[in-house]
């Protein structure tokens, strides 16, 4: 194991997330092989990548791994199978039947066709995409080759339900291997800045920037909204039909990633909904529901600011969240009661009406009455879902990462699942498909070199050199 | 004469101050931080440095996900600008007005404008499109969806390019039509396009994860809804004009080692070589390609379409087939289970059955050591006991 292994002078493309390798990857080149004799091209293209494929493996490990015969497939098309039995290709005299130019010329891409060369010499390294840290590095269950192999070796992994603990386990196509989910989301989470606080020093840093740079931006934007939203209750008292596209605009807003992950800014559109609801439907719930909705908004309001001075304990933080819930739950269930009682007072066919209303994507076309109780009852489902997620992903200094969490800095880089690999996130498994396999213009084992690096790489393993 | 320098070629301004009297530090330079090691101080080296203003310029778009979109390393330009992003396409407002509109009242409109049927209902499915279309644009915050040339995470290496995952609509579908329609897996792989073992891999990891709903257990879900925001994936839109995108090529035939090896083979003219020859020829056991390949069911049923078979027709024969292979499968079962029943004997233990069968000593072959042979390792001592080796199974039932 090299002692540098990030370092910037020789730089190394290597099987993590990190900064480095980002970097390293972004000045990659291809080695220059005019001054350089055939054994020397061949050694630098192997030591380069085999910086990259698992430096964990010995040498003398990989090389007794190494084949040369590599896998590939074709895709054959079903209908040209059925409609020819390969003697076509013999037809004509000598080589086979003319095509002519006009044939082989496709329209769409408005080239001749040509079938892509397979490329064989990207496959070097595919016995070891075998291996179940690669292979759990491969499925985006860890930032890195090595954070793998200690996941394996700490015993957080199941190869068809039973303890792993070998990272040089060779994965038989069919296998399901499972990680903690836990061990997956702290992982590859944001790091906690402190044992004790869930803040990260990637949200630090955000906040940071937005401060340094964005300062005046956020200002104006803050400016607008409040104007919008003045004009908006303005609005409200001669038609209720602006409020909902507003409302849309919110939800939009809210299912912006960067806000959902964070709790407290989930919390303020929770508190904007309910204060719309509130507003909204004045004039059609029946008191005690107005009340109910106006402790509510109380409630959330008392978590927003214990968010804000950040000295709360985790349970009562949970247990919050949790009563707010309850509250909202309680109101949904109420709210549709409600509404219909008004509408059977207001108009004769109530049901027919009610189910109208539910059908019908945007109130424009109908009377404000029920425009206002449609707003009401998407707000609760609104207000229903933030609650959720806020749920699912809750604060808590107790967790190993960063809450809420959220993927860690320059993931979204190096996220690409390759087809031998069928995941599934939800409960943190993958199932090992088959081998990876080369096949016309494409080669499944993921590797950052060009062609030629790994030609030459190839060859040094070829053991005549 | 003492050799000239020139004053700006001097690092430090020149006093006749003694240099241990002086103070170090140059005025134009402020000192460098004491904490070098911290990752927002100043860093010492110079590729250090070059690093760090790599991140706050290029690199900086590297930090967080684009929303709705992959961010590999060739989408972007040297300087950190987003290539796709470029160019900028409007689409035509009297459409955008149309979508923003009630579907009630387009369909009343339509009515009065004395439509058809079947117009209308292309016309629903072609708004539907469009509103999904728009949505995922308005997802992505307007930027265009990737290109092939984006999905590149390597920017070097042009043959690898990150494909597509199964989104978690179709993931469902799937496991939908394989568990509860009770359909076939390879027709489900035939009409999603998605490959037989990855059908079967979904309908199997889909079943855990009910299971640990039912259970209560804690679900990855913001992991989950992070990472498959990163991927590119594979979309189900049931109620859209093209409700089913194909996923992967379904009918791989592997590269057989027989086949890499060009051979000569003279043959008359007149012969009517086919697929089924050529195979023989590379191998005398090689089956030709429209048996290796994972669907030959496919196959057959393009045939018959062309030799002219009505739907009730196709429908019949491919019952018939699929009765065959299931009778084959019994046949077999049944056959193993009567040699087991009279070859075999089973002495049951208190924690192992054990069984006795009667072998042959001639398979051990000349040199005693046939692979197939009883006792194929006898002689040779096991290592995997010694000290220092590691014994890591092969597999895992």
């Amino acid at each position: 194991m090299p002692r540098k292994f990030h370092g910037l002078k020789k730089p190394k493309v290597r099987q993590d997330w990190s900064k480095e390798t980002l970097y390293n990857l972004s000045r990659l080149v291809t080695p220059p092989a005019s001054r350089k004799t055939f054994f020397q091209q061949k050694w630098l293209a192997k030591s380069m990548t085999r910086a990259y494929h698992n430096p964990y493996v010995r040498e003398g490990q990989w090389t007794r791994m190494f084949d040369r015969r590599l896998p590939a497939v074709v895709s054959m098309n079903h209908q040209y199978l059925a409609r020819h039995d390969g003697s076509e290709q013999a037809s004509g005299r000598g080589s086979g039947v003319e095509e002519s130019p006009m044939a082989r010329f496709d329209g769409e891409r408005g080239q001749e066709n040509r079938i892509d060369k397979t490329p064989y010499m990207h496959m070097t390294y595919h016995p070891l995409e075998r291996r179940l840290d690669t292979a759990i590095w491969r499925a985006l269950f860890a930032s890195s080759v090595k954070q793998a192999r200690q996941l394996v070796v700490h015993g957080w992994v199941k190869v068809n339900g039973k303890k792993m603990i070998y990272p040089g386990y060779q994965l038989n196509p069919g296998d399901m291997f499972q990680v903690d989910p836990e061990r997956v989301m702290y992982a590859t989470g944001a790091r906690k800045r402190k044992k004790t606080s869930p803040v990260s020093d990637q949200d630090l840093r955000a906040e940071r920037e937005a401060d340094e740079q964005g300062s005046r931006v956020a200002k104006s934007r803050e400016e607008q909204e409040l104007e919008e939203q003045s004009e908006v209750e303005d609005e409200e008292s001669e038609a209720g039909a602006a409020t909902l596209e507003s409302d849309e605009e919110l939800e939009v807003m809210g299912t912006k990633p960067e806000d959902e992950q964070d709790a407290k800014k989930a919390m303020k559109n929770l508190l904007a909904r309910a204060k719309r609801i509130l507003e909204d439907s004045k004039r059609k719930l029946s008191g005690k529901r107005l009340q109910e909705l106006r402790a509510f908004t109380q409630s959330l309001r008392k978590t927003m600011s214990k968010h804000g001075s950040k000295t709360e304990s985790s349970q009562a933080d949970e247990g919050s969240i949790e009563d707010l819930e309850v509250a909202l739950a309680e109101i949904m269930t109420k709210i549709p009661e409600d509404s219909a009682s008004t509408e059977a007072t207001s108009t004769q066919q109530a049901k027919a009406s009610a189910d109208a209303i539910n059908k019908s994507a945007n109130p424009q076309m109908q009377d404000p009455e029920k425009t206002d109780e449609y707003v009401a009852r998407k707000d609760a489902e609104l207000l229903h879902a933030a609650l959720e997620r806020a749920r699912a992903n809750p604060v808590d200094p107790t967790k190993p990462y960063a809450t809420p969490w959220k993927p860690r800095e320059f993931m979204s880089a190096f996220a690409f699942i390759p087809r031998y690999l069928e995941v599934n996130q939800n409960i943190c498994s993958a199932v090992y498909l088959r081998h990876p396999v080369a096949r016309p213009g494409l080669a499944e084992v993921p590797t950052p070199f060009h062609s030629e690096t790994m030609a030459l790489a190839f060859n040094w393993y070829l053991r005549r050199r | 004469m003492p050799p000239r320098i020139s004053t700006s070629r001097l690092t430090q301004p020149q006093t006749c101050e003694c240099f241990r009297s002086r103070s170090r530090k140059s005025p134009s330079t402020p000192a460098p931080s004491t904490r070098q090691f911290h990752a927002t101080a100043r860093h010492g080296t110079r590729l250090r440095r070059n690093m760090w203003e790599w991140f706050q310029g290029p690199g900086r778009v590297f930090r967080e996900p684009l929303p709705g979109s992959t961010n590999y390393l060739s989408a972007y330009d040297k300087q950190g600008n987003l290539l796709r992003a470029r160019r900028n396409q409007q689409e035509d407002p009297e459409d955008q007005d149309e979508l923003d509109q009630d579907e009630d009242a387009i369909v009343q409109r339509e009515l009065d404008q004395g439509l058809d049927d079947v117009e209308r209902e292309n016309r629903a499915i072609d708004r539907a499109t469009k509103r999904s279309a728009r949505e995922e644009i308005e997802e992505r915050g307007g930027i265009p969806p990737e290109r092939q040339g984006d999905m590149r995470p390597y920017p070097l290496n042009q043959s690898f390019k990150s494909q597509p995952v199964l989104s978690e609509d179709l993931r469902e579908q799937l496991y939908v039509q394989v568990v509860h329609y009770r359909h076939d897996v390879s027709s489900v792989a035939a009409t999603f396009g998605v490959d037989i073992r990855r059908v079967a891999a979904v309908v199997r990891l889909k079943t855990i994860e009910k299971q640990w709903e039912e259970e209560g257990k804690q679900l990855a879900k913001p992991y989950a809804k992070a990472v498959l925001n990163m991927l590119p994936t594979t979309p189900f839109k049931p109620e859209t004009s093209k409700p089913i995108t194909p996923h992967e090529p379904i009918n791989d035939l592997p590269v057989h080692p027989r086949t890499r090896q060009q051979i000569f083979y003279p043959t008359s003219e007149s012969r009517q070589f086919t697929r089924e020859d050529a195979a023989k020829v590379f191998d005398s056991k090689l089956l030709p390609a429209d048996q290796r390949i994972p669907l030959p069911m496919l196959v057959d049923l393009e045939r018959w379409k062309l030799q002219g078979l009505g739907r009730e027709e196709r429908q019949k024969k491919q019952r018939e087939m699929d009765d065959a292979a299931r009778t084959a499968i019994e046949t077999a079962a049944r056959k193993k289970a009567a040699w087991e029943a009279s070859a075999l004997r089973t002495v049951p233990g208190r924690r192992w059955d054990f069984k006795f069968e009667d072998i042959s000593a001639e398979k051990v072959g000349k040199d005693g050591r046939g692979r197939q042979a009883v006792g194929y390792r006898y002689g040779m001592p096991h290592e995997d006991r010694k000290r220092g080796m590691v014994k890591i199974p092969t597999s895992v039932e």
